[in-house]
């Protein structure tokens, strides 16, 4: 059961527009700061109380099965919106609240309506969007003068990437998160139980993974007499991918990253061809070749026979009958609880395999930034959102905030500032507490990872000797299920990131250009189409020469000139 | 009829029984996997084992729900708005049915009249200036943006089949009124409206079933979960979102969330009136469509 | 027969619900004009500049927009097929069917479907088909090869037909019943005297009996030519089956609301509505020529 809609969406929002007499009247030009009592230039207090209260109304993502906020306790009033009132002297109101499926929606007609609240929190086409129809304020000025100095380590951290995402025509327009770039590598998750039982070892190469894979599929390793295991788990049906791309780089589950990086290849990302000129990925020679690959795969069953049209690809995971899937490190948050809940046999391993010719593991990596805070242009205290979240991510450090009395979801605005090392530092961190070469104290200090110091108290409640081996059998999740899922995706997870040399590839851009507004979904429309096809053996694989043509000469050259002159800049 | 016994009639006999018993199984079985779903261990759902009979059988979902008062508040209000709307809905168009029923010599402006509804039905500008409207005229998060733009939407074709209803009922019964010195509002009320029960049934069943499945515009005219109508809840719950567009943190929250189980029962409290409903209004509503849609 | 002073009543009724429909259906109208514009949300309907007929220009270019439009009639022209014949034949089995109390029961529980929702069903029918479904279980037995429904575009057309069918025909069958049951028993019995046995009764009684009723569904349903069913393709397709199976108003959601492209959904929305008008239209001629009915 999954995304629903119902046939008014279609003509209905589809069919968008405004009145502006009725949407926001003519507003002031922005370029506020209006805060009494300081400069216009200069640096400002990051965390400045006001002196009158001031009102913010935002639009919020609340999940309504979410019931975690103690009793009495509602999205408007809870330790954190206090904690807000208490630090900066602001009221917090909600425009609009949606839960996470709805919430795109919701901002959609909020930005097609020209009814926006104060601030938002968007992603980067709806950021595009919104700049585009001149609703935002210009937050330059803003981040320069009031952005605490952990926030603008964090961001400078990211090399310009994230400063990038939110630059237009040289203007600052909203206040980019940062997540860790471990989200963006996938990874091979695999059942070492089955590798075990079938005497196998992990494998290395395409050839070692087409061996596993057939072993799995054909010698009943769930052990019960039929052949109904999966060698290898594909995209589900809908929102499934095969790879990730440029706009949604990272946090693809069960699509086929790390074999296309096996081939070198890397559709759906810009690259540079060698001369400096950009080139689409999915266009390449390599990218056929990896096609090729999959098709083989696919044809000799080894690959998921019902891949793009299962509803649910977790569903063989948990259910203990798919071998193989590829996804990032966070598993345990994913399909891995509940697997290892119907089955405390069910080890899944994680290795950064297959490698490619070289012997190397290349992957594709994500933008660091995904989730943008904007504010709306005539807002007359735009520092605001800025100040949240700096004083949210100072009692992030300080830990002022309780967990248990509603998750950090509930803070208005947040987006995460993550180092971008989070995950190989957590998961050093605690082996060397493991080891006993540290302990929890020495890692007072470091106050930008902010799950530490539970993640340092809980493990040993959840992982038991020996340290250095990290199979089923040495857990012990009944313990703490919370505490388990995140410790293992920190460690299973996050060991192949640690312990491999890799070099991720970057896109060249991870936004879209103005010609990509009106085109792009028709394009990724054919090569969705056309890639599903070939690997699925109803479309012979040469037609993959004709998608290139077709590609070019539907807006795809065009586009390719306008990449071109967006890196330039 | 005639009743034949021999042996090729009592075959034919068995083998229809057969068939239509089978084919009439395949109707109850999606209202069945949801039940054996809500009653099934989470795990057990999540895994897709669950099929014809519970797996890991307990009733934990309906515990549960007991103590949630966000579904049994979206509950009442798709109650008021099933009320509301059919009740307005009957009214408006039994007032409506009755002229547009008159010929064109007793009421010259029919023919304009009905081509205007048609429009009205077909022709729409959007969401956005939808949404603009209900928000100028201040109903955002009132009941009344469910029961009267919604309404509006299904008004047109009940009248149609109202209209239908009425002009094939005999024309004596306006002589006979005329004869009588009865006005217009009397033969509506006295004549018509008493014959008119089966189809205005009929278009109070579409209204219910309406009113109660639809959840697009508690989506958009709501701003806040408190005031979403039951569909739009449990809308929530199927949809599935893409990891894509969520940082990491977020996907933990909602796979903390996720509860097919949960799901599974609520659905199926939701399947529960309108299943409760419609077998009592059958009768009627029979009638009413054949009437309505068939001149003999 | 016309009485004047009977028309002012006539207005005084219509007049709460043709406000109702203006205010809600006809006042958002203004929506339409995006169409022919370059909208920009920041400025409005008013601030936006003109496109003239650009967007219809790079409508007709869209390879897409041809496919679309192709699908949609295919799919809707076999769903009206369908529909008229399967809910006729299951009529005259059920007819034939002697035992009132199964009959009963059969009648009301195979609509139940129609009143549940496709986000529910439609899971439903793709584990069905799911590769190691019941179909394919049943197949194997059968020695056939086990084969993935959902993936072939050339089944994809016949599967969305086929499901809708199941879940629609208890409707019709109602309707079909209701004209049987309107036929002269004394027919029947004259037939049997003249040593008539089932097949012939059916073939001279009971087929001429229920001819009107089935020239009027199909004629009513004309107006459906372009509404192939959203809700329902849109729980079952993949882009496997893009090439077969994307409809009007799948393709305009995804390209109105992934893109935000307001101008070319609405264009293509604008189109729909025309097209719908003209069907309708036609049915309403139609209607009126073959059986001298007037739908409304």
């Amino acid at each position: 059961m999954k995304r629903k809609v119902n046939v008014m969406w279609t003509l209905l929002l589809a069919s968008a527009l405004t009145l502006s007499a009725c949407g926001g009247a003519e507003e002031p030009a922005e370029e506020a700061g209006s805060e009494a009592g300081t400069q216009e230039t200069g640096p400002a207090d990051p965390y400045g109380k006001y002196e009158e209260p001031v009102t913010i109304s935002i639009g919020m993502q609340v999940d309504p099965t979410d019931k975690d906020l103690p009793q009495g306790d509602t999205p408007l009033d809870n330790q954190y919106t206090r904690q807000i009132k208490e630090a900066l002297n602001v009221d917090v109101e909600h425009a609009f609240t949606a839960s996470a499926a709805n919430m795109r929606q919701k901002i959609s007609l909020a930005i097609a309506s020209n009814d926006l609240p104060d601030a938002l929190v968007v992603n980067a086409v709806e950021l595009r969007q919104m700049v585009a129809a001149g609703q935002l304020a210009d937050l330059t000025q803003i981040y320069e003068r009031y952005a605490s100095p952990e926030i603008k380590d964090i961001i400078d951290k990211t090399e310009g990437a994230a400063l990038k995402s939110v630059t237009f025509d040289g203007k600052m327009y909203a206040i980019p998160g940062v997540q860790a770039d471990a989200d963006g590598v996938h990874i091979m998750w695999i059942r070492q139980d089955w590798l075990d039982k079938l005497k196998l070892e992990p494998p290395k190469t395409m050839e070692d993974l087409e061996k596993v894979a057939r072993a799995f599929v054909e010698e009943d390793p769930d052990g019960n007499g039929t052949a109904d295991t999966i060698g290898i788990s594909g995209p589900q049906s809908g929102d499934g991918k095969m790879y990730a791309n440029f706009l949604e780089s990272k946090n693809n589950l069960y699509g086929f990253d790390a074999i296309f990086s096996a081939y070198d290849a890397f559709p759906g990302f810009w690259l540079d061809d060698g001369n400096g000129s950009p080139v689409y990925g999915s266009i390449l020679p390599e990218t056929k070749e990896a096609l090729a690959g999959l098709r083989d795969l696919y044809s000799k069953g080894l690959i998921d026979p019902e891949m793009a049209v299962r509803e649910a690809s977790d569903e063989p995971v948990i259910n203990g009958k798919s071998g193989i899937f590829f996804a990032p490190w966070w598993m345990g948050y994913g399909p891995l609880t509940n697997a290892v809940k119907n089955d405390a046999e069910a080890n899944w391993q994680a290795y950064a395999l297959p490698l490619n010719a070289d012997g190397a593991f290349k992957p594709h990596a994500a933008t660091p930034s995904t989730e943008f805070v904007v504010v709306r242009k005539g807002y007359e205290h735009p520092e605001v959102p800025m100040k949240m979240l700096n004083n949210l991510f100072k009692n992030e450090m300080e830990n002022t905030f309780d967990p248990s009395k509603g998750g950090p979801g509930f803070y208005p605005l947040r987006v995460v500032f993550a180092p971008s090392d989070e995950i190989e530092f957590t998961n050093k961190a605690i082996k060397e507490v493991l080891a006993g070469a540290k302990t929890k104290e020495d890692y007072a200090e470091d106050r930008p990872y902010k799950l530490l110091p539970s993640d340092l108290e809980n493990i040993k409640k959840i992982k038991q000797e020996p340290y250095d081996d990290w199979n089923i059998g040495t857990w012990t999740p009944d313990a703490d299920w919370g505490a388990w899922t995140r410790a293992y995706s920190i460690m299973v997870g996050g060991n192949p990131l640690v312990e491999t040399e890799m070099e991720g590839v970057k896109s060249l851009i991870y936004e879209q250009t103005p010609l990509m507004e009106s085109r792009w979904v028709n394009l990724k429309k054919m090569e969705d189409e056309m890639f599903l096809k070939i690997v699925m053996g109803v479309a012979p694989i040469d037609t993959f020469d004709q998608f290139v043509e077709d590609w070019k000469r539907q807006g795809g050259d065009q586009i390719t000139q306008e990449v071109a002159e967006a890196i330039k800049q | 009829m005639i009743r034949d016994k021999t042996w090729g009639s009592r075959l034919t006999d068995i083998v229809l029984m057969v068939v239509l018993i089978g084919i009439t199984l395949t109707c109850i079985l999606p209202i069945w996997y949801t039940f054996a779903l809500s009653l099934s261990s989470n795990s057990a759902a999540a895994a897709g084992q669950v099929w014809l009979w519970p797996v890991g059988f307990n009733f934990n979902a309906y515990t549960q729900i007991l103590k949630d008062t966000q579904f049994f508040g979206s509950f009442w209000i798709s109650v008021q708005r099933v009320v509301l709307g059919a009740t307005l809905n009957f009214v408006v168009v039994l007032l409506m049915a009755y002229p547009l029923s008159r010929s064109s010599r007793q009421f010259r402006a029919r023919g304009v009249l009905m081509w205007i509804l048609v429009f009205c039905m077909l022709f729409n500008g959007g969401l956005i200036p939808l949404y603009l409207t209900v928000k100028g005229l201040g109903m955002l998060n009132s009941i009344w943006a469910l029961v009267l733009v919604g309404g509006a939407q299904t008004l047109v074709f009940n009248i149609i089949l109202t209209v239908n209803f009425f002009r094939n009922l005999p024309k004596e019964l306006d002589e006979a009124a005329l004869v009588d010195g009865a006005g217009p509002w009397y033969s509506l009320l006295r004549i018509y409206l008493p014959l008119a029960v089966p189809v205005l049934a009929t278009v109070t069943l579409f209204s219910i079933v309406y009113h109660w499945n639809e959840f697009l515009y508690g989506l958009i005219f709501m701003t806040r979960e408190q005031y979403y109508p039951l569909q739009t809840y449990i809308q929530q719950l199927v949809v599935s979102v893409d990891p894509a567009t969520m940082s990491e943190d977020q996907y933990r929250r909602l796979s903390e969330l996720s509860n097919r189980t949960l799901d599974a029962a609520k659905i199926f409290i939701a399947m529960l009136p309108i299943m409760v409903v419609y077998p009592f209004l059958q009768r009627y509503f029979i009638h009413g469509i054949t009437l309505g849609s068939v001149k003999e | 027969m016309r009485i004047k002073s009977f028309e002012k009543h006539y207005y005084l009724m219509l007049l709460p619900g043709y406000l109702w429909l203006t205010v809600f259906t006809i006042v958002p109208m203004f929506g339409i004009v995006i169409a022919f514009q370059h909208f920009n949300p920041g400025k409005g309907v008013f601030g936006s500049e003109w496109a003239g007929l650009e967007h219809f220009k790079y409508m007709f270019v869209l390879k897409d927009t041809r496919e679309v439009f192709f699908n949609t009639l295919i799919i809707a022209v076999l769903k009206i097929i369908a529909h008229l014949i399967v809910p006729l034949v299951f009529a005259l089995m059920l007819n034939e069917l002697r035992r009132i109390v199964v009959k009963r029961w059969i009648q009301t529980i195979v609509y139940l479907p129609h009143f549940l929702s496709w986000v529910i069903l439609g899971g439903i029918v793709l584990d069905l088909f799911s590769y190691n479904g019941p179909v394919n279980q049943l197949g194997a037995m059968l020695g056939f090869k086990p084969t993935l429904f959902f993936a072939q575009a050339e089944l994809f057309p016949w599967l969305v037909v086929g499901s809708d069918v199941w879940k629609e025909f208890g409707f019709n069958t109602i309707i079909y019943l209701a004209a049987l049951t309107g036929i002269n028993p004394a027919l029947y019995e004259a037939a049997g005297m003249d040593g008539a046995g089932r097949w012939q009764s059916l073939w001279h009684i009971t087929l001429p009996g229920i001819r009107t009723t089935a020239v009027l569904l199909a004629v009513l349903s004309l107006g459906n030519v372009l509404n192939a069913g959203f809700d329902q393709i849109f729980n079952l397709y993949n882009p496997l089956v893009y090439s077969t199976g994307d409809i009007i108003d799948t393709w305009v959601y995804r390209t109105g609301l992934l893109n935000l492209q307001y101008e070319l959904a609405t264009a293509v929305g604008l189109l729909k509505s025309l097209i719908g008008f003209i069907l309708i239209s036609v049915s309403y001629y139609l209607a009126y020529r073959l059986i001298n009915y007037r739908i409304f």
